[in-house]
């Protein structure tokens, strides 16, 4: 498989709404972030005529803060998306200019593939793929409003959303479902030193307040409040990169793709990352800088794990900090300090930087800022990220409350996708905490919340050894397939590695030596001395200091064919064992998972043993499954037995009356 | 039906803080009667291995007895044959049982002893392990024994059999107990998370140096203190079920005379079974306020077997040389033998007593009892000790989940994790519950992780 060749990127044909071909479409995506665009390309690829409306159709695909992709925990992310087909993965392999595999002595399980992009070329490739998916319109404007009508009959549900509202457009457009990912533009404020102005992203216009209270006072919704910030991008020729530490990628690209054998930027072109520290100048800077930052004064919650630099050094003073010196792009003359977002004014900041050794004479090309907006508490949302008591509304991204690329990409692609099948009037579909990341994402947002912006971290996944990046592919590319939002020849790929992973497996499992052969044939490799029984191939692979190249050069004819998966098949052997024991209680989640809680059930009338505060949260927070049930805090085991038991019962009396229907059929 | 388990099983397992695990696939066994001496106990067997067990145990090789009919057998250890009770034996084939699988039941005497013996026996046999409290209802329920009405009440039942036993069981360990399983859960909480704390952002954040370093030595310290805990002799599960004193010797030598004498002493507080299977006389004794049972059986003897041979090597010195009818022993010979016994190296405490006359029976009772209490431990001053079989194997778990850590820190630190993640589930079992953002919290304290 080879990268796809770009075609000639000008922008988007931006078409005015004249020029619409149709008033009314399946799916409508506002916002054109990591959410919009993969929430837009999945619904398409499900079949569903799609609009995208975004604000500027020349930032779509933009990178708003960091140039990287991917890292602990979002790596797996990545891959994940991408094993659904989505963009983002592809996209970091055609921008890519600095790759690096994190963790790489700490266990596949753990590996965190990760990129350093280059913008433009980000943009460019994500504008392009939406430019070649048919049945994807691109709509540059702002959106005024949702349309809200009365609920259908047929679904729970106290509104229902039928299309949106632009600003300066007379004609609504309708659509059976609406993704919403206007990322920080909810009611977002930008702070600067002691100055604040309505806003998402500098640069951008404010959106529509209409929007907020339609969601707010129409819909009822429930929202908190939630900051983040950005670093100030330096002048890259301004650093004296002598003071700082050279940070080499890998010497071989690894692509996060399963669809790419390679990344488009080659070895030699790669760039590299400098790492410096602060000093005790940053922080006295940071404490003389307090009474003029309005942004660090507020109590809103930020991340405890990507603050400003202000919070960090308030939070553990006397140490010193790391500082990433990131490059934005290969033609790029800016960098990006990773670690130093920060919200004093201006020249402040300046001051600040010039305290680290290497920016002793840095240049600011743009201040950092901070921003502050509404998020939407996701516990009011299903699995299938549908808001439940509105009828065709999808939110996903930093609207959800959660921060980062990859997190707003897994949620895009998943809402799309979502979207698309109410469209498409099949049933909403869930991914599973015990299945990948993005189901452990989405379980933790709708079961619960966020009280801080969530951010994907591997101890999060209770099945961290099943769920690793390399084999993501495996566990989502045949579901994403009978879904409908991945492409024949992906699937094909994915079930070819699928067969010839089995066979090796089965080659390997076959392959057994006595220990006195292992030790003529491998001597290198420290079989114990009292195993007396013989060794299998996938056995012999545990050991640590046997690779399968090695143990295919000692059996050509048997193994020689799988080369190509060497590496997979290392890290099955090693696995197989540790994901074994928890194949059964995988098993069990899954089949609670199965059993369906109706969504207009009336907690406050259900007649069980169910306590008056358990009512109150299961009424709240309306879990779509028993198994989202018993991870509610404050539900009981008690509560959760009589839920089952009104279930079942429930289920039951449906099964009875469909047997009297086809009786009198 | 699979729902109903599957709920089950994970309902409950999140109250115990357990990933359900394997646990179905085991066959389980407990105390079903009352702690304390009785007259008859029921030790209730449930799974698959049951019929096995009962195989073994009963000595039933051909078939098994016919559902649900009472049948009088010597229960036998499956290893050593040897007879340990003889009482009635239930099966109960599976789904008309009250968990629904397989069943057996052993009604048997209600001493300790017995009791320890035959719950011994069944943890040896491969497949079986004690039962979590409550986990017979549990399975009854997995199995749809039980009706919608019942579910209900059961309901409460359930919360009440783990989260309330579990702080039960805490109560009842003595507070220094509950304080040691605490700290070492919170000690193994703080491993875990900077261990996650290292996978999870080491790369991109400044986690200070030795962050792994520090985990190794915490962990190293942790097994010690644990398999230290472990390796307490069983004293705190003695002190619970009583210490074992043999009196052996030759014939005519006046044991039970010995034992008739201690028993009759107005400090002895007697509860006399007569065994059945043999002519044993087991007898319940407090000595000093530290359970004994007594028996005049099972003497010494020079085996071949290397195990037995260690057991009586190890038996030998715990010994108390007794030495009877001084009555009958004229002074001056009875001086000349005190004289010589004090020349013999290697012997044990030795003391001269006459269950006739009673002479020498207050130094006795005293060395007795010292040697007992050292035995039990004295649980006012040393360290706490064990006191359950159950807690015992969830440290045992625990121990081995660690070495899982260790073993595979250097090759791969997300597995080394999932054994620190293990090792605290299994602590979990005894001290509670632990949940992601709790590692997440103390990551957040303990590092700035900032990008």
């Amino acid at each position: 498989m080879k990268l796809q060749p770009v075609r000639t990127i000008h922008s988007l044909v931006s078409r005015c709404i004249s020029h619409l071909s149709r008033q009314c479409y399946d799916v409508i995506v506002v916002g054109g972030g990591h959410a919009g665009t993969e929430a837009a390309a999945a619904a398409a690829r499900m079949g569903a005529e799609t609009l995208l409306v975004t604000q500027k159709i020349h930032t779509i695909g933009a990178l708003s803060c960091n140039p990287s992709l991917g890292g602990v925990g979002k790596g797996h992310l990545v891959r994940e998306v991408d094993a659904l087909d989505g963009l983002c993965g592809r996209a970091g392999d055609w921008a890519g200019i600095n790759f690096s595999i994190l963790n790489r002595s700490k266990g596949p399980a753990v590996w965190g593939p990760r990129a350093q992009l280059d913008r433009q070329r980000y943009r460019e490739f994500i504008q392009g793929e939406l430019r070649s998916i048919s049945r994807l319109t691109v709509l540059e404007g702002s959106v005024e409003d949702l349309l809200v009508a009365e609920p259908s009959p047929d679904e729970p549900g106290s509104h229902r959303v039928t299309g949106i509202s632009l600003e300066n457009v007379l004609n609504p457009i309708t659509a059976s479902s609406v993704v919403l990912t206007t990322g920080t533009f909810l009611s977002g404020s930008i702070f600067v030193g002691q100055t604040t102005s309505p806003g998402g992203r500098i640069g951008d216009a404010p959106s529509s307040a209409g929007l907020s209270h339609t969601l707010k006072e129409r819909l009822g919704l429930r929202v908190g409040r939630l900051r983040t910030g950005t670093p100030p991008r330096i002048v890259k020729e301004s650093v004296d990169f002598a003071l700082a530490e050279l940070h080499p990628p890998d010497r071989r690209p690894t692509p996060f793709s399963f669809m790419n054998t390679h990344t488009r930027c080659k070895v030699e072109e790669q760039v590299p990352c400098y790492l410096t520290y602060t000093t005790p100048g940053v922080e006295r800077v940071v404490q003389e800088s307090l009474h003029l930052n309005c942004h660090i004064q507020q109590d809103t919650k930020g991340p405890r794990y990507c603050p400003s630099i202000e919070s960090r050094v308030l939070r553990f003073p006397g140490r010193s900090h790391q500082v990433w010196l990131e490059p934005e792009g290969v033609t790029s003359d800016l960098l990006y300090p990773q670690g130093l977002s920060m919200t004093m004014p201006p020249e402040m900041q300046l001051r600040l930087i010039r305290e680290i050794p290497a920016l002793h004479r840095a240049e600011i090309h743009s201040p950092g800022y901070g921003v502050q907006y509404d998020y939407v508490c996701p516990t009011q949302l299903s699995s299938a990220l549908q808001v439940k008591t509105t009828q065709g509304l999808f939110l996903a991204g930093q609207i959800n409350g959660t921060t980062g690329y990859e997190e707003a990409a897994a949620q895009g692609l998943w809402a799309g996708v979502n979207a698309a099948c109410r469209a498409l009037s099949t049933p909403p579909v869930s991914l599973s905490r015990t299945e990948s990341y993005i189901g452990v994402l989405i379980d933790d947002l709708v079961c619960r919340g966020v009280t801080e912006p969530y951010r994907m971290f591997t101890s999060r996944a209770e099945f961290r050894t099943a769920l690793r990046p390399d084999n993501a592919d495996l566990r989502l590319t045949p579901k994403g397939y009978e879904l409908g939002c991945v492409s024949p020849s992906r699937y094909q790929e994915a079930m070819r590695v699928q067969r010839s992973l089995q066979d090796a497996m089965a080659a390997l499992q076959a392959l057994t030596l006595s220990t006195a052969r292992c030790r003529e044939k491998l001597p290198d490799v420290r079989v114990s001395e009292s195993k007396n029984a013989a060794l299998t191939g996938m056995e012999l692979l545990q050991y640590k200091e046997l690779s399968f190249e090695t143990l295919a050069s000692v059996f050509p004819e048997r193994l020689s064919s799988y080369l190509e998966f060497s590496q997979r098949l290392k890290i099955e052997a090693v696995y197989k064992p540790h994901c074994d024991i928890n194949k059964k209680e995988i098993e069990r989640i899954q089949k609670e998972e199965n059993m369906f809680l109706p969504q207009d059930i009336d907690y406050f009338s259900l007649p069980a043993s169910l306590s008056q505060e358990a009512r109150e949260i299961l009424d709240r927070v309306r879990p779509t499954t028993l198994g989202a049930a018993t991870r509610l805090e404050g539900i009981t085991p008690a509560a959760v037995v009589s839920l089952y038991n009104y279930v079942q019962f429930a289920e039951k009396k449906g099964e009875n009356g469909q047997q009297k229907t086809t009786r009198s059929k | 039906l699979w729902h109903f388990l599957a709920t089950l099983i994970r309902l409950v397992s999140t109250f115990n803080g357990v990933p359900a695990g394997l646990a179905d696939a085991d066959t389980i066994f407990a105390l079903s009667s009352g702690h304390g001496r009785c007259g008859v106990a029921v030790v209730r067997v449930s799974g698959s291995a049951s019929s096995m067990a009962l195989r073994c145990m009963a000595g039933l090789k051909r078939r098994l007895p016919s559902p649900r009919t009472a049948l009088l057998r010597s229960i036998t250890d499956p290893h050593s044959k040897e007879i340990l009770d003889r009482g009635l034996v239930l099966w109960f084939p599976g789904p008309h049982s009250f968990t629904g699988e397989d069943s057996v039941e052993f009604h048997i005497h209600g001493g300790p002893a017995v009791i320890t013996a035959v719950l011994q026996a069944l943890g040896s046999m491969p497949g079986m392990r004690p039962a979590e409290a409550g986990e017979f209802t549990r399975r009854a329920f997995q199995a749809g024994k039980l009706g919608l009405t019942e579910v209900e009440g059961l309901g409460d039942l359930i919360h009440a059999e783990t989260e309330a036993q579990r702080r039960q069981a805490l109560r009842q360990m003595s507070g220094d107990l509950e304080r040691l399983y605490q700290g070492w859960s919170h000690r193994l909480k703080r491993c875990l998370a900077h261990v996650e704390a290292f996978i999870d952002f080491s790369e991109d954040e400044l986690i200070e140096d030795g962050v792994l370093e520090r985990v190794d030595s915490s962990v190293s310290t942790l097994l010690a203190e644990i398999e230290r805990h472990l390796k307490d002799e069983r004293r705190g599960e003695r002190l619970r079920s009583g210490v074992h004193v043999v009196i052996a010797g030759a014939t005519n030598a006046g044991k039970s005379s010995l034992l008739n004498t201690l028993c009759q002493r107005p400090a002895a507080i007697v509860s006399s079974i007569a065994g059945t299977t043999r002519d044993v006389v087991e007898t319940g004794l407090d000595i000093g306020g530290f359970p004994v049972l007594l028996s005049d059986t099972a003497g010494l003897r020079d085996s071949t077997d290397l195990i037995e041979q260690e057991g009586v090597r190890r038996a030998r010195e715990r010994c108390l040389l007794v030495l009877n009818k001084t009555d009958l022993l004229p002074e001056a010979q009875r001086q000349k033998l005190e004289r010589e016994l004090k020349g013999v190296s290697g012997l044990p405490p030795v003391c001269l007593i006459s269950c006739q006359t009673h002479e020498g029976l207050q130094d006795f009772l005293s060395v007795l009892q010292s040697r007992v209490k050292t035995l039990c431990g004295d649980p006012l001053s040393d360290a706490p000790t064990l006191t359950q079989a159950r807690h015992r194997a969830h440290l045992q778990q625990c121990v081995a989940a660690l070495a899982q850590y260790q073993k595979l820190r250097d090759t791969d630190l997300a597995l080394a994790a999932e054994g620190v993640r293990l090792a605290l589930t299994s602590l979990g079992r005894i001290t509670g519950k632990l949940g992601a953002e709790e590692i997440l919290d103390i990551i957040f304290k303990d590092f700035c992780i900032g990008k």
